[in-house]
């Protein structure tokens, strides 16, 4: 309460305090320290580039989950909007001019997120539940109209996106950049921007909202709809990565943006997440994927020690309640 | 230990017997130094306004709540129940008034819930309902024992209560405003009842602001004032008006500011004929003029939080006008309330009223962003904080800053935190629903002046309490609602303790 960072670290108790408050960060920082001193690959700029193209799409897509969380809702559709926006991204890029592809993209986005946002708000229907009958509907659209194989890019356009993605700009991949400025963007929102304010008010007390004279519906309504929208632009980046849409993208990322909103320390009842939390989540995801490649460790056991790093991670978050 | 229990201890003349008992929460007194007996086999009635102790000391013996200190003593051995469970062993059963069923259970499951829970594996559900259906038909209500509990009405889910209670092998019964839903016959049904019990040497404690009633069951009073004992008394040798000033007690002027707000002459809010889609209130009529503050009072379930929330468009109306500043508004949902100006303190301050895990800034800016934001929504920090810290100091909320959040704060403090949300926007109406529930008596003074401030301003204020001295205290003029609709209006010059209690319980004052 009220004291500064100097204060807090001038005395032991007040270090674990201040590790404990910025656990997020302090496990980033220590596994940054572990990945450089086991392996000599790690701080190459080819690596850490790669790393940061992997992240960047279940990234964008975590920014639309964290607002979607704090809200006290979930959205599981994401990783199947992302396959079926992919196919949408490469059948249009493939018939009108990019800007307009990325721009119905996003629309599309927009309009499925909305269908999720109409049935929670409106229809007073669990999250869980609409998301996940939107993933299967959204899966299952994405292999119908690609015709069960990846649709490639064909154009000029697609040329220049894949470019675009597979490119940097001064040492930062084009996408990581988009990815940042997403959370750039996002953390403006919910630190100074009314938005931000009222879907954390929401989300820590719904009643209470709705009794401030807060349009409860509508700011839920449309949290899905910028899920949905946040899911079109990592489709397009994740399709022209690959020059190529395929209805099997994105399997399972809505799981992987779930831990990440959760390890940056957001609250599944709504009302506590940080866009830049969400950022490191994120990271210590890719992190821990990029250096146990590094360490040839293969995908399974992987699998455990990522299940394991992010108990530890909330473990750690219970301290900082106390 | 629990044995002892069992083998009456011939030398002590009482069932119950806790001295010197204290109990806090956090930096609010609740009970101080209380005594409190019960004999074998009585009816005790234990009195007191809202706030005076009267559920905390019985959960003290129930197990619900641990004493600070003092001493308990059942049949002359000292017990110290840890839990609901330690007291149901102990043979004390309590019947709450908020009700603790399980609504998605049977009745005769819901009456056995302790048996179902200490049951081997197999339950023989026939011999159980059979039971069940027993002791409800020994109390003379029809129920069906096999009945879901959700599928009740409210009356058939307090006679489960009451059942539940008395189901094990119970020595003394607690009963909390058991009668609030009942109407004269049903709750005749249950005196009798109790009257049984009493005869077979349970002691039963009664706790209910219905004076009447009181008179009519009870052997014994004990009255409780700001969590202190004013003493007990036989019923026989006391009347209502003894009973009554030994609730009140205290001088009224010192915590209730003096009323001198100039009240406009045309009303600025009225409400006509308003009905609740689900009929708990219906063809509530008033109206309000501007700076003057207007009480609710009546009984719980009467139907007053409905009428302020049909008010500010929280519930949903049947039919009803609702005119401001002369012209007719609609209110479908809150936030066409707040369109209008009109502002809503809720009773719940915890689930409706504050963001807990919030803080103190971010709360009270949650109704006022269109004074301290742009166009495209982007807040003003520096208004924002103007806004903020001006009123943290005005309604003198103890915080080391802004920022710390709400769940840290006091009762008092939340309280304060709630009506600050409103006092950052220009109202027309303030709809205040218990304004100083949980409050300690500091703030409540505080909290006091602050309505007094708002009226002065030209506000029509609409205050509902169940804190007799509290609206008698702040109010200008008192509505009570019996049964879902105003039964009678008291100007000040009538106001009286006596005169809200009867028009709550439906029966004319007396004149003069």
């Amino acid at each position: 309460m009220g004291t500064t960072i100097k204060e807090q670290l001038s005395s032991p108790r007040g270090i674990l305090n201040f590790l404990i408050k910025y656990n997020t960060i302090f496990i980033f920082v220590l596994l940054v320290i572990f990945s450089a001193i086991i392996s000599d690959v790690f701080f190459t700029s080819v690596n850490l580039s790669n790393l940061l193209k992997q992240v960047s799409g279940i990234g964008i897509i975590s920014i639309g989950m964290l607002l979607v969380i704090l809200t006290g809702g979930i959205d599981l559709s994401v990783g199947s909007m992302v396959a079926l926006l992919a196919v949408t991204f490469a059948i249009l890029v493939n018939v009108v001019i990019l800007p307009v592809a990325i721009l119905l993209t996003v629309m599309v986005g927009f309009a499925l997120g909305s269908v999720a946002g109409y049935l929670v708000a409106y229809q007073k229907m669990a999250p869980f539940i609409a998301t996940l009958a939107l993933m299967t509907v959204a899966r299952g659209l994405g292999f119908i109209y690609a015709k069960g194989s990846p649709i490639t890019f064909k154009t000029p356009g697609g040329e220049f996106m894949s470019n675009f993605a597979n490119n940097s700009t001064l040492g930062i991949p084009n996408i990581a950049i988009v990815f940042f400025l997403i959370v750039g963007i996002a953390s403006v929102m919910l630190r100074y921007n009314v938005f931000g304010r009222l879907i954390i008010a929401m989300g820590s007390n719904e009643e209470a909202s709705r009794l401030s004279g807060i349009k409860v519906n509508k700011y839920k309504f449309l949290v899905y709809a910028i899920s949905g929208s946040l899911a079109a632009i990592a489709a397009v980046i994740v399709a022209s990565r690959t020059n190529l849409g395929s209805p099997n993208m994105g399997m399972a990322w809505e799981l992987d943006a779930i831990a990440a909103v959760v390890i940056g320390g957001a609250s599944l009842n709504g009302g506590r997440g940080t866009a830049i939390n969400t950022l490191m989540g994120v990271l210590i995801l890719g992190l821990i994927g990029n250096i146990l490649n590094l360490l040839n460790v293969p995908s399974y056991p992987q699998q455990v020690v990522k299940g394991a790093i992010i108990i530890f991670a909330v473990l750690l978050q219970k301290f900082e309640k106390k | 230990m629990f044995n002892s229990v069992d083998m009456q201890n011939s030398e002590s003349e009482y069932r119950i017997e806790m001295t010197g008992i204290s109990k806090s929460f956090g930096v609010v007194s609740v009970l101080e130094n209380v005594t409190f007996k019960v004999k074998h086999g009585e009816i005790h009635a234990l009195l007191g306004e809202n706030g005076a102790g009267k559920s905390t000391l019985v959960k003290i013996l129930s197990g619900v709540h641990q004493k600070d200190s003092g001493k308990v003593l059942l049949n002359g051995s000292e017990i110290n129940p840890k839990n609901t469970h330690d007291g149901q062993v102990l043979g004390i059963s309590v019947v709450y008034q908020e009700l603790s069923l399980v609504n998605d259970l049977s009745v005769a499951e819901n009456i056995y819930l302790h048996k179902l829970g200490a049951s081997k594996f197999w339950m023989n559900w026939k011999q159980l309902n059979k039971d069940a259906q027993e002791l409800i038909d020994s109390l003379g209500f029809e129920i069906d024992a096999t009945a879901t509990v959700r599928d009740l009405s409210i009356v058939q889910k307090q006679v489960v209560e009451i059942a539940k209670a008395i189901s094990e092998d119970t020595k003394v019964l607690i009963l909390d405003e058991p009668t609030t839903v009942f109407d004269p016959t049903d709750t005749q049904k249950l005196f009798d009842n109790l009257f049984k019990l009493k005869e077979k040497g349970i002691s039963i404690i009664y706790i209910s602001h219905h004076l009447e009633e009181i008179f009519k069951i009870a052997d014994s009073i004990t009255v409780l004032r700001d969590g202190v004992d004013t003493g007990s008394m036989v019923v026989a040798n006391t009347n209502t008006d003894g009973v009554i000033r030994l609730m009140i007690g205290r001088e009224l002027t010192d915590l209730y500011p003096i009323r001198d707000s100039k009240i406009g002459s045309e009303p600025v809010f009225e409400v006509k004929n308003l009905t609740a889609k689900n009929n708990l209130v219906h063809d509530v009529s008033f109206s309000v003029k501007p700076g003057e503050v207007l009480g609710i009072a009546g009984l719980g379930g009467s139907g007053r939080t409905e009428t302020a929330k049909l008010i500010f468009g929280a519930y949903k109306k049947e039919s009803g006008t609702l005119i401001l500043d002369g012209k007719e508004i609609k209110t479908k949902s809150p936030v066409d309330a707040v369109a209008h100006e009109i502002g809503f303190v809720s009773e719940d301050r915890k689930e409706e009223g504050v963001f807990l895990p919030l803080s103190i800034r971010k709360n009270i800016s949650v109704t006022n962003f269109s004074s301290i934001s742009s166009k495209l929504g982007f807040i003003s920090v520096d208004k924002e904080y103007d806004n903020v810290l001006g009123l943290i100091n005005k309604l003198n909320i103890k915080t080391p800053s802004s920022e710390v959040d709400v769940k840290n704060l006091s009762g008092g403090n939340q309280q304060k935190v709630a009506l600050a949300k409103w006092l950052s926007i220009d109202s027309k109406v303030i709809l205040i629903d218990e304004p100083t529930r949980g409050v300690d008596v500091g703030a409540k003074v505080e909290i006091y002046n602050l309505i007094n401030e708002v009226a002065k301003k030209g506000v029509g204020v609409i205050v509902i309490s169940s804190d007799m001295p509290e609206i008698m205290g702040i109010s200008d003029r008192i509505l009570v609602m019996h049964k879902g609709t105003i039964y009678g209006e008291l100007p000040r010059e009538k106001f009286s303790e006596e005169n809200i209690l009867r028009y709550s319980i439906g029966k004319p004052i007396k004149q003069n």
